[in-house]
């Protein structure tokens, strides 16, 4: 089944096609890597497809519905989860508090008005166990040292439960065993989530690609496995030849 | 402001037992004493509004006096309607000499107390939740709240004082008649007058102490950090701006409703910049982050005020000044930033562990 | 016709004044992002200095007005190091403290000097008017235009055409890597609010003789000159003259239509909706960032 249906999508800035006639179908638990040389266009898709920024013309269709005009957080309420290629936790709050904040299931403002605590149990425990800052919950996030921050970040993205998440290079910075721990989680989350991936790191994206796209120039270049895609000459000739 | 701090309610606890119990002996049960306090309570009911939404969410609303001016206008309408039993058609005196034809549509509501009482509530929240929608769904932040609040309040300042035929003008509405609630013609010099603007005030406080620990004050502290990553996470930001901006405007007009009680006018100048500048730095002396403390630093500046203007008439102002700018300079968080910080000591002293394990990784 | 006329030159005479506030205002604003909610006051230093040279040392406007310039851009000075530089990663912070010191300078003027208003005289080489057919000028007014422009040449020349203009500009977009080449942001700061607060003070002398000088006339001005900044839009010489011009000629037309409350309810209105609608000022300069 395609969740996600992107048709034609074009964005303007100035006299620059970012984005240019776009046309991208992502299945119902796939895990989706884009590919492509440094003003390709990825981030600005990923922006599309979040709402940071508005398509000139196109259509974004997700779980059937057009959002393409959607503010932000009605499309993070339709369940597209997006991590930011900073890592932007909220340093001023705790751990646990963090989380609560991801947890956003109720993001209204009644339900947030009947909730008091967020206690340390079920899906908020399994979260914070698995990326280990179950000791941490008390400190305040810009206390934490910069690998913790980007597990805190993964774990938000796993209290939000979207079904599109959408990931700018979640892998930079890290280290080997982060990287390979991080590659561990995506895995894991196939199936239930979809997601969508911009990396670099070619090691990774063999890791956990099933599908990849290579855009170029703000468009789809070549499309299909990672095997695919490493014997297509056209992708050798924009990307993996430098 | 952490959630699971107990610090904050016992300090709440504290301070609501010291104006009910302590300040009245203190005071010897005097009247005169008592109504003074009760005016400092009223604005402790103010600052906390303010810090309500600046020290939360980071919105500083500069037009903070204006909801407490409507508020205090609402009540004083109804009392001055009270007062004009006698003259022709009902009219307050000031209306007969700029021949007003007959009691205006929207001052006769104000003849009925409990539509004053919500009215007092009300009309502040739609006020501000008017000027909020139209901020906050344009994404404004930052320092053009401040400035669009301020520029607001001095226009709703100018028309109170233009339209002397309905206002009074820069006179205000003097010449009230006291609050006649049911069963008790309300005594501004008496002891159960105090125990009411007190008994205000606790409520007010806890409930914006039940807000600011409900997740709504997590996400308002989450709005202050980064707005545009909690869209992401599905919270409509500007819903909730606008929920604290209209909350804290009820609570200013609340206490604008007692200050006119205490005070027996309401006035122009209880819309003007100087007075909304005196809130903000109440909030900044007492902490903003803090609601109780806020309204401490709003009593404490204003018995300092009460004692100290009489010796340096001139150079009050002066020194109030100089005190907030230092406060915003080197304390930024008030007196609760070193209450805090005092208390950290306190609580590490005995063990010398680090306050956070931080890992390298 | 001969009123309008007449009143167009009100208009641009007022404009010429609100201009000089306005650009300190504007490049303060511009370059390090602060609302100097002092810089009313910083005007009525200008103007207080003007009267105090003139009844002490009997120095006429034109003479006082470098030893004005250099004074106020001295206070200008000792503001930014003492205060303003302290809090410029905490920008809602600089409009409480600016607003504070507003308020201190109001109170030490009103306690040493006293809250009456105060006699300053026109120069006497421009006394008298200047007639074109039914329009009448005054000289003095003439002069206070002429001079606005100049002032404005003379910004745009220090900000394009001088070694510390580009300095300024280049902290202005990117403090940082300015800095690793060298350049002290923090003396270029504090120079830059020093200029904007002697323009002020300027602004203030050149007043005196136009408008009862009290402890409070800055208030006012500097609301008409915020509402220039932000029609100006950041950043931009021309812009921040064009709106001068503009709200001169508006508040002229505005008190001849109407009374003076309305006037400043409109003015107040236009800045709020301004900032709701076009945050960037109606000639937004376009920089990619």
């Amino acid at each position: 089944m395609t969740v996600l249906d992107i048709q034609n999508l074009t964005v303007q800035f100035g006299g620059l096609k970012a984005v240019n006639g776009l046309n991208l179908q992502v299945q119902q638990g796939e895990l989706r890597c884009l590919l492509g040389p440094n003003g390709a266009g990825k981030s600005t898709t990923l922006d599309l497809i979040c709402g940071k920024t508005r398509a000139t013309s196109g259509r974004i269709l997700f779980d059937g519905a057009d959002i393409t005009n959607l503010a932000e957080y009605r499309r993070a309420r339709h369940g597209i989860g997006r991590k930011f290629q900073v890592p932007s936790v909220f340093k001023e709050l705790t751990v646990i508090e963090n989380i609560e904040i991801a947890r956003s299931r109720r993001p209204g403002l009644l339900a947030a008005l009947t909730t008091f605590r967020t206690p340390l149990r079920g899906r908020v425990k399994e979260v914070l166990d698995r990326v280990a800052l179950t000791d941490h919950i008390d400190s305040k996030a810009g206390n934490l040292s910069h690998g913790q921050t980007q597990w805190l970040e993964i774990a938000m993205l796993l209290a939000q439960d979207s079904k599109l998440i959408l990931m700018d290079e979640p892998t930079a910075g890290m280290t080997i065993q982060e990287t390979l721990k991080t590659a561990e989680i995506f895995n894991s989350l196939r199936g239930e989530h979809t997601i969508i991936v911009v990396e670099h790191d070619m090691q990774f994206v063999r890791q956990v690609a099933q599908r990849v796209t290579v855009m170029n120039q703000g468009s789809v270049l070549a499309e299909g496995t990672i095997a695919e895609i490493e014997a297509d000459a056209r992708v050798k000739a924009v990307y993996l030849g430098h | 402001m952490n959630r699971t701090n107990h610090y904050d309610f016992l300090g709440y606890v504290a301070f609501a037992i010291i104006i009910l119990l302590g300040v009245p002996f203190l005071l010897g049960f005097d009247g005169f004493e008592l109504n003074t306090f009760a005016r400092y309570l009223a604005l402790a009911m103010v600052a906390m509004a303010l810090a309500l939404s600046w020290g939360t969410a980071g919105l500083l609303n500069l037009g903070q006096a204006a909801t407490f001016g409507i508020g205090s206008y609402v009540m004083a309408m109804h009392l001055k309607l009270a007062a004009s039993t006698g003259n022709p058609g009902g009219m307050p005196d000031f209306m007969g000499w700029t021949n007003v034809e007959a009691l205006p549509w929207f001052w006769q509501p104000f003849q009925s107390l409990s539509v004053t009482l919500l009215a007092g509530l009300l009309l502040p929240a739609a006020v501000a939740g008017l000027m909020a929608i139209f901020m906050f769904r344009g994404r404004i932040t930052g320092v053009f709240v401040a400035i669009i609040t301020l520029a607001f309040m001095v226009a709703l300042q100018l028309v109170f004082i233009e339209e002397q035929r309905f206002t009074g003008g820069q006179n205000g509405l003097t010449g009230l008649a006291p609050l006649e609630l049911p069963g008790w013609t309300v005594d501004t010099y008496s002891l159960p007058f105090y125990y009411l603007v007190a008994g205000c005030l606790i409520v007010a406080l806890l409930v914006g102490m039940l807000v600011v620990r409900s997740k709504v004050g997590l996400v308002l502290r989450a709005i202050r950090e980064d707005a545009a990553r909690l869209r992401y996470l599905g919270y409509d930001v500007a819903a909730y701006e606008t929920f604290v901006f209209c909350l804290s405007a009820a609570i200013a007009g609340w206490a604008g409703m007692l200050y006119t009680l205490v005070l027996e006018f309401a006035s122009p100048t209880y819309m003007s910049v100087s007075f909304s500048l005196a809130i903000v730095i109440w909030c900044a002396v007492g902490g903003r982050e803090s609601l109780v403390w806020a309204s401490v630093g709003a009593i404490l500046v204003n018995l300092a005020e009460g004692r100290l203007s009489d010796m340096f008439v001139e150079g009050w102002l002066l020194i109030l000044g100089l005190l907030f700018i230092f406060f915003v300079i080197f304390l930024p968080r008030g007196l609760y930033g070193l209450a805090v910080a005092a208390m950290d000591r306190l609580r590490r002293s005995p063990r010398t562990e680090p306050p956070v394990p931080v890992k390298e990784g | 016709m001969d009123a309008i006329l007449n009143q167009a030159f009100a208009g641009l005479s007022m404009a010429s004044i609100l201009l000089i506030v306005a650009l300190g205002l504007a490049i303060i604003y511009g370059s390090m992002g602060v609302i100097n909610l002092a810089h009313g006051e910083f005007v009525m230093l200008g103007a207080y200095a003007a009267w105090a040279m003139q009844s002490f040392l009997g120095f006429s406007i034109l003479v006082s007005l470098p030893f004005i310039f250099v004074a106020i851009a001295v206070v200008g000075w000792v503001v930014e190091r003492g205060v303003v530089h302290r809090l410029y990663r905490r920008p809602l912070d600089t409009i409480l403290a600016t607003w504070g010191i507003g308020i201190v300078l109001q109170q030490l003027v009103r306690m040493f000097i006293g809250p009456e208003s105060l006699f300053v005289a026109t120069p006497t080489i421009l006394e008298g008017n200047t007639v074109i057919g039914a329009v009448v000028m005054s000289n003095y007014r003439l002069f206070v235009i002429a001079f606005a422009v100049a002032v404005l040449a003379a910004t745009w020349g220090l900000m394009t055409r001088t070694e510390f203009g580009t300095r300024l500009r280049a902290v202005i977009q990117n403090r940082e890597i300015s800095e690793c080449y060298g350049i002290r942001a923090e003396k270029v700061y504090a120079t830059t609010f020093a200029y904007g607060a002697g323009l002020a003070g300027v602004a203030g002398a050149l007043l005196t003789p136009l408008v009862s000088t009290t402890p409070s006339m800055g208030t006012y001005l500097v609301v008409d000159a915020f509402l220039v900044v932000i029609i100006g839009g950041v950043g931009s010489l021309i812009g921040t003259a064009v709106a001068a011009g503009a709200v001169g000629e508006a508040t002229a037309l505005f008190s001849m239509l109407m009374n003076d409350t309305l006037g400043r309810i409109a003015v107040l209105l236009a800045i709020i909706l301004l900032i709701r609608f076009r945050p960037n000022g109606l000639f937004p300069q376009t920089i990619r960032r």
